[in-house]
């Protein structure tokens, strides 16, 4: 790399260099400083329920099983046959007792554990095959379901990480008597971006919307957001961005899902459905966060929530230039399957690789690839200085707390984004 | 649905020939507000996702082991299918074409699409199940060119004004997704 991190983002990170989205030594440093060192989402306990399930995941570009053990607890390794490295999964998900490598059939257990060498009988000195079971992701937790992995021997417990964005999430996930479940395997798709260009999109990045999106989102959209929305972090890197509703309003202003395409079309099933829950959200979740309407979540580094259209989103890089960007459908676990499927809809219709207003996001986060790429420009950093300091505490709400065109959310993300750096720029 | 399509006479197949190289050409013309007068306004228009699924062994030996369909979460799944639209959302989509201010369509995509192996497979007074595949190639200033691939099944009732779509399933044979978008009308 040509230039120290310290000149890629200015001291209040009002100024972010092109170089930070498209060097491939950055994304080296990235890899070092950030995503062997942060607790990373793998998944929902509600898509592995059984002994024998397993999902794929990654961890920034190492390729993950998560799975529940024959004893029931979570188990995360790396997908790599300790023998020649080949994947030992090939399935988006399943139930199985035995992954085995297709090249000399070494199989391991659901937990990773190595269990038969076939070629081992014909030689003298047997391999010690408790030492050549998959690698382990060295820490494993859960959160409401939410489970992460980490790199980071030394990490943070993770709720601790997590801090006061656990007040947030439970506005969303306390509002449902059981809680919430992902439906199915996400849908993964690969763009010609950087991956910190979705993440800040969904950290707080609301503003967009009623421009880029302008063909579909009205204005009156974005004068709601501008009179009743909140953008606040709450630790550097996390953030969120919402509508608190005013007291006593309609109940359907406020309900969680009632605004999404797939309620409105569902009929009165799922729109009662909606309401109920709706009714009794200030006894789950408190007065205050039974108002609040989400729009954007982010968790650090790259995990993202979308509650207006209810999917948890991860985006992994595939090198400075190009994402695999994974989303689920998230659904309230206890909902009857026809509502469940009716109110999967309020996300795919308008996000995922199909989704009318995903598919200008995907648009515009490949061509700011482009031209964080270009020569000569390299004297123009972008500019990220809008309402700079004009985040306050707020009574009601942990974090600092602003209006949502304050860019406070991006510039947080890329101290902390600086300083992971900093801190590995000399060991390579 | 039988395995077999059903013996048709030239002029039958000539009709649904004439339809789909129609629709076809409405589609690659942008023409897609003449394209929705080709739908019943009760409409499903699905694309199914597909995942990689691990082989049940119980059907080793078996065609069923690695059919199709053990691949595709569709609408009756409790997975997350990549598209479930109605009327009303495929008009939004078709009217959004012709806003100045769709970012993600201007300029519009080029794009040219062969329709073939065109089956009757079943018939109920004027209720159709016809099977269609279909190549659309794709080129978007910005983009790599592209090429689609699937099959469609769709059900078409057999009006008097002429054919109209009811219901349109797309099987898309994508391993990965490293297409530009799946909101085109396959």
């Amino acid at each position: 790399m040509r230039r120290r991190v310290s000149e890629l983002v200015n001291q209040d990170a009002s100024l972010i260099s092109r170089r930070c989205w498209s060097d491939a030594a950055v994304y080296e440093l990235e890899k070092r400083g950030i995503f062997a060192k942060s607790w990373l989402f793998l998944g929902h306990e509600s898509q592995i329920r059984s002994p024998g399930d397993f999902v794929q995941a990654y961890m920034c570009e190492t390729p993950i099983i998560l799975s529940r053990g024959q004893n029931g607890s979570l188990y995360a390794n790396i997908n790599s046959c300790s023998h020649r490295g080949l994947p030992v999964c090939r399935a988006d998900h399943g139930n199985t007792k035995r992954f085995v490598c297709p090249y000399h059939n070494w199989s391991y257990t659901v937990e990773g554990d190595l269990v038969t060498i076939p070629q081992e009988s014909e030689v003298l000195h047997k391999p010690d095959k408790s030492q050549l079971g998959l690698k382990r992701v060295p820490r494993l937790e859960s959160w409401r379901g939410m489970i992460f992995g980490s790199f980071n021997e030394q990490i943070i417990p993770l709720e601790d990480y997590l801090g006061d964005m656990r007040f947030y999430l439970d506005a969303f996930f306390n509002r449902f008597p059981a809680g919430i479940e992902f439906m199915g395997a996400p849908q993964r798709w690969v763009i010609n971006a950087n991956w910190k260009l979705p993440v800040e999109n969904q950290l707080g990045d609301v503003n967009h919307g009623a421009f880029l999106h302008s063909a579909i989102i009205p204005r009156e959209a974005q004068d709601i957001i501008e009179k009743l929305g909140y953008s606040v972090v709450t630790t550097p890197g996390h953030g969120a961005t919402f509508r608190l509703m005013p007291e006593g309003g309609p109940v359907d202003d406020v309900a969680w899902g009632m605004e999404a395409v797939g309620s409105i079309f569902g009929g009165d099933d799922v729109q009662n459905y909606l309401r109920e829950i709706q009714a009794r959200a200030a006894e789950r979740v408190g007065d205050v966060r039974a108002r609040m309407k989400g729009l954007t979540y982010g968790i650090y580094p790259n995990l993202s929530f979308l509650w207006s259209n209810t999917s948890f989103k991860v985006s992994h890089p595939r090198g400075p230039g190009k994402v695999e960007y994974w989303s689920w459908a998230v659904v309230p676990a206890d909902a009857p399957d026809p509502i469940k499927r009716i109110l999967r809809t309020n996300y795919s219709s308008f996000f995922g690789p199909a989704g009318i207003l995903e598919q200008e996001d995907s648009e515009v986060w490949s061509q700011q690839f482009l031209g964080s790429n270009i020569d000569f420009a390299d004297d123009r950093p972008y500019y990220y200085g809008l309402g700079v300091g004009e985040e306050v505490p707020h009574a009601d709400f942990p974090g600092l707390v602003s209006v949502t065109a304050n860019e406070f959310y991006a510039r947080n993300f890329f101290t902390r984004w600086r300083d992971e750096l900093q801190a590995v720029e000399d060991d390579l | 649905m039988s395995n077999v399509s059903l013996e048709v006479t030239p002029q039958q197949q000539r009709e649904l020939e004439r339809f789909y190289f129609h629709e076809a050409r409405l589609l690659d013309n942008r023409q897609y507000l003449q394209w929705l007068a080709l739908l019943s306004e009760d409409v499903r228009y699905l694309i199914p996702s597909r995942v990689n699924v691990p082989v049940d062994n119980r059907l080793r030996g078996q065609e069923t082991m690695i059919s199709v369909e053990r691949e595709l979460e569709g609408e009756d799944s409790m997975g997350c299918p990549l598209r479930e639209e109605n009327y009303l959302l495929l008009m939004l989509r078709a009217q959004r074409a012709y806003k100045i201010n769709s970012w993600s369509e201007h300029p519009p995509a080029r794009t040219r699409r062969m329709v073939g192996n065109i089956e009757l497979m079943a018939r109920q007074g004027d209720t159709l199940s016809v099977l269609t595949n279909f190549h659309l190639y794709y080129a978007r200033p910005g983009n790599e060119n592209v090429i689609y691939s699937g099959q469609r099944r769709d059900t078409l009732l057999s009006l008097a004004e002429g054919f109209r779509i009811a219901r349109r399933e797309v099987v898309l044979d994508y391993a990965n997704i490293d297409l530009p978008t799946l909101g085109l009308f396959f």
